[in-house]
């Protein structure tokens, strides 16, 4: 596989390219749904792909090759068509190797799992045990084996493994849970644990009553959290802010949160998205993105970092940077003293379909899903079903008031994108909004 | 094309290992995306993908397996672990599929000016033409990013029944999103046409004339636009408006495998269950239809990723539950037949009950006759935000472009008019339907485990809507 990467970038460097990326990945994943408390499908992929990333002068091509039986003569193609695109005035080039990487290691006990059923089980029976009629989800087993070469001297080989289970339990279509377990160790994977939470908080959620509009205090649980941790850093792309599709733009420096708040972005650190270099090579780090509520960084490639006079921060993708694993700074509090400050509220446990209005405001709506519980004096005294959070990103972070001491690592599927540390959260006054009769 | 015997051997070799029905489909798809970003050319992304996907049932277990090194070892490899992972599942109650009779078969879309015929040179400059039009526009539009994507699809599907169909299809996308500035204020739009068929997409969607009318509507929305009005009134939805509605709350709804619980933990379940058919959800001017078969609609196909005929879906017809989107197994446990709504994104991914082309149905009515009877309301053109909860019952639509209806004439433009209302109160104000069909909003449409965000047009008529609550 080694060699495949290092064939395409001499190949693009002999045919007169000034830099070339190949990032080549052999995929192992294996996977299982289930739904009805049954699996319906079980998946397994074997494959292989190098993304690719070349320049002639200043012309910026990007592909993944899925052939590697063809490899030079598709990037002879490649280059032709660098050669006939435009030039790109902002590429500032890749970062400049060698690097020093950390040696890879991995569970061998994720490498070799072959069979998944008995986590599915172990959650689903959970769940069960809680009160759920019906649960549904995934498991999955990630592997992935990445052999990069640059033009530049990088040269990094990674593996990256971990376990991950999804869990939806319901009582019925309006009463239900959601838990998630991740982990890079075997060991330290419980997935009968989300499947005792997404069952409890089903049981809870039996017979909502439709919610109210109007501003209410929230406690954010994990899951949710994460999400609006997400769009922190997925706003926070250098190429996103000067797409126009991030209310960040201008406010570097400038307070975006409340002083609760420090995100911290490291692909360094043990998670479930942990990868030892970017697309340029660039070994992963720490970066606070937003520092007690301040706006410290915005994520950066090469080329986005000499745009903005600064370096980059390790963050590069094939075209634009993203964030690699996100981490929401503990607070001080502990989940009961959460709730407990929550005297009329809401606690919400799940969300979907996170829309803006307008990226450059803020301006956003989301539907909390699954367990919705109305809160009085830190207690739950009702469930409710069909509202929507409506309100300003911006505002929403500024509104935080406390973060619980422990932090859960969440992932979740169209909502939680990025593998994130999320605590309980309470913020204040927050728009409610719910369908018209 | 890769060695296609290998495809056939797939689904054999999968018999022989204990597999009670196998299909192989082997997809190779050329992708190009031109990403222009305030005029400059940030990249140009150009991918070929192709590979096999083996699904089989074995044991009354579901399996499915993927792989791009098309050698007869590794084929052979998949094969094996995909039987064994189908039989792993230790089912309860089995999983099987409603019956189809094998199809061969070979269909394509045809292009008027094929994509692999245009220069790269000529597709780069469609874009910077419309983006340097807009920079001559006397107002700020401080952040342009298009993204025009070409795919072009070869397929070859085999089924252990005896099917086999090759297929070919091209499809064009124009993908654009635009800030205007005004006085310290901004608007954003996000649109997205699609188009099966070849390079005429770009004049035949009259995409020049279309972003710079959109550019000129968001300035006078700034200029002009007053806060939209709040309380029950009348409103006019035009068919991007109707098209994302008959797309959120009539198809999603009507999945089959959303229906039975399948997507439960990830695009959700439905308001709809299997007793719902026959149940009124809407007024008698509503039909709303999902159509593989409409020509040039970018989700065009006339065979499913199960081999199954396309045809069209009556999905809510008079305003009643009338049809699901079927595949072979849902069609199973529900006891009818698929109505060939299997599709994957890719060849690395199962098939599963999908969207094609969704739209309002249109009837008679013209759009100035609908806004001639409203004495006090809003015509909303286009919509940004939107969402709908994971029931599919609670859904919100955004205006982008709105206007003021007065005394039955259009008159200021309104900003963000909000619509948030249940489906059964949507669908069930729907008072006239006009004949102005549009199918060419396309949407990325979101689904499944991995992701399948699968090529989807929104589209249809005009509608009109008594009564409502607008903020």
């Amino acid at each position: 596989m080694e060699d495949y990467a290092e064939r395409i970038v001499d190949k693009a460097i002999a045919l007169g390219c000034q830099d070339a990326v190949a990032d080549v990945a052999v995929n192992r994943s294996y996977q299982i749904r289930f739904a009805q408390n049954q699996i319906v499908i079980s998946n397994r992929w074997r494959e292989t792909t190098a993304s690719v990333f070349i320049v002639y002068k200043k012309r910026v091509v990007a592909s993944d090759i899925k052939d590697m039986t063809r490899i030079e003569a598709q990037v002879e193609n490649l280059v032709k068509i660098a050669k006939v695109s435009q030039e790109n005035p902002d590429y500032a080039g890749i970062a400049k190797g060698p690097f020093k990487y950390d040696r890879p290691s991995v569970d061998k006990k994720i490498v070799d799992l072959m069979d998944g059923s008995d986590h599915v089980q172990a959650a689903v029976n959970a769940a069960i045990e809680e009160g759920a009629k019906e649960c549904a989800g995934s498991f999955w087993k990630y592997d992935e084996e990445h052999f990069l070469r640059t033009s530049n001297g990088a040269r990094g080989v990674d593996r990256r493994a971990s376990l991950y289970l999804s869990i939806r339990a319901l009582m019925s279509l309006e009463s239900s849970g959601h838990g998630v377990a991740c982990a890079t160790k075997a060991s330290q994977f419980d997935p009968e644990k989300a499947g005792h939470k997404a069952g409890k908080i089903a049981a809870l959620a039996k017979n909502p009553v439709g919610g109210e509009a109007g501003k209410f205090d929230i406690v954010f649980d994990p899951l949710i959290f994460g999400s609006l941790i997400d769009q922190v850093g997925g706003r926070a792309g250098a190429w996103t802010v000067m797409a126009g599709l991030s209310p960040y733009a201008k406010k570097l420096g400038k307070k975006v949160a409340s002083d609760a708040v420090t995100i911290i972005d490291d692909g360094s650190a043990d998670s479930i998205g942990r990868k030892r270099f970017d697309a340029e090579g660039v070994p992963t780090k720490k970066h606070a993105i937003v520092n007690k509520g301040i706006l410290k960084t915005y994520l950066h490639n090469t080329s986005t970092a000499k745009k903005f006079k600064t370096r980059t921060t390790g963050n590069a993708g094939l075209i634009s940077p993203d964030a690699h694993a996100l981490f929401c700074k503990p607070g001080t509090w502990t989940r009961d003293e959460i709730f407990e400050e929550c005297k009329d509220g809401l606690w919400l446990t799940n969300t979907w379909y996170t829309r803006y209005q307008s990226y450059v405001t803020g301006d956003f709506s989301t539907i909390p899903r699954d367990g919705i519980f109305r809160i009085k004096n830190g207690e739950v005294v009702g469930t409710w079903k069909d509202i929507r959070l409506t309100d300003n990103l911006i505002n929403v972070w500024k509104s935080v008031e406390g973060l619980s001491k422990n932090v859960d690592q969440v992932q979740w599927w169209g909502e939680v994108y990025v593998p994130t540390f999320a605590p309980y959260a309470l913020a204040r006054d927050i728009g409610i909004t719910r369908s018209a009769e | 094309m890769a060695d296609l015997d290998l495809v056939d051997f797939a689904v054999d070799y999968a018999r022989q290992k204990g597999a009670t029905y196998a299909e192989a489909r082997f997809e190779h798809q050329t992708n190009e995306d031109f990403i222009l970003k305030n005029s400059v050319l940030d990249a140009l992304y150009f991918g070929e993908d192709a590979g096999i996907g083996v699904r089989v049932l074995a044991n009354g277990g579901l399996g499915f397996g993927a792989t791009n090194s098309m050698t007869k070892g590794d084929v052979k490899a998949l094969v094996e672990d995909t039987v064994k992972i189908a039989k792993a599942a230790h089912r309860k109650d089995p999983i099987s599929f409603a019956p189809e009779k094998p199809v061969v078969t070979n269909w394509s879309v045809p292009q008027v000016k094929k994509l692999s015929d245009v220069p790269v040179e000529e597709k780069i400059e469609e874009i910077t033409h419309i983006d340097r039009e807009l920079k001559d526009l006397k107002f700020k539009i401080p952040a342009r990013y298009f993204q025009q994507s070409n795919k072009q699809i070869d397929k070859y599907f085999v089924n252990s029944e005896g099917s086999k169909i090759r297929s070919f299809s091209p499809r064009v996308r124009l993908f654009y999103f635009l800030t205007v500035a005004h006085n310290g204020n901004v608007e954003q739009t996000y649109q997205n046409y699609g188009w099966s068929g070849g390079w005429e997409a770009l004049n035949e969607l009259q995409m020049r004339r279309r972003v710079i009318d959109e550019a000129k509507s968001m300035e006078n929305s700034l200029e002009h636009g007053k806060k939209s009005p709040e309380g029950k009134m009348d409103l006019v939805a035009g068919p991007q408006v109707s098209g994302i509605a008959a797309h959120e709350s009539c198809g999603h709804p009507t999945e089959a495998d959303r229906v039975l619980g399948r997507e439960a933990a990830q695009a959700g379940k439905s308001f709809i269950t299997p007793a719902s058919i026959g149940q009124r959800v809407g007024s008698p001017v509503v039909n709303v239809c999902d159509d593989p078969t409409m020509e040039h609609g970018i989700a065009f196909y006339a065979y499913d990723d199960e081999g199954v005929k396309a045809r069209r879906r009556y999905l809510y017809k008079d305003g009643i539950i009338n049809e699901f989107l079927q595949n072979r197994e849902t069609a199973a446990i529900l006891g009818t037949r698929s109505n060939g709504s299997a599709r994957a994104t890719t060849y690395n991914v199962e098939a599963i009950v999908r969207m094609a082309n969704t739209f309002v149905e249109p009837k008679d009515w013209g759009l100035e006759e609908m806004i001639s009877g409203v004495k006090f309301g809003v015509y909303m053109k286009s919509f940004m935000e939107w969402n709908i909860d994971d029931k599919r019952f609670n859904g919100k639509y955004v205006g982008r472009e709105a206007y003021l209806i007065e005394n039955g004439e259009v008159t200021t433009p309104v900003r963000k008019t909000v619509i948030e209302l249940t489906t059964p109160t949507f669908w069930g104000a729907v008072d006239a339907v006009g004949k102005d069909l549009e199918i060419f909003h396309a949407g990325f449409c979101g689904k499944s485990d991995p992701g399948q965000a699968l090529d989807a047009a929104l589209g249809g008529a005009s509608m009109r809507l008594r009564n409502v609550y607008l903020r």
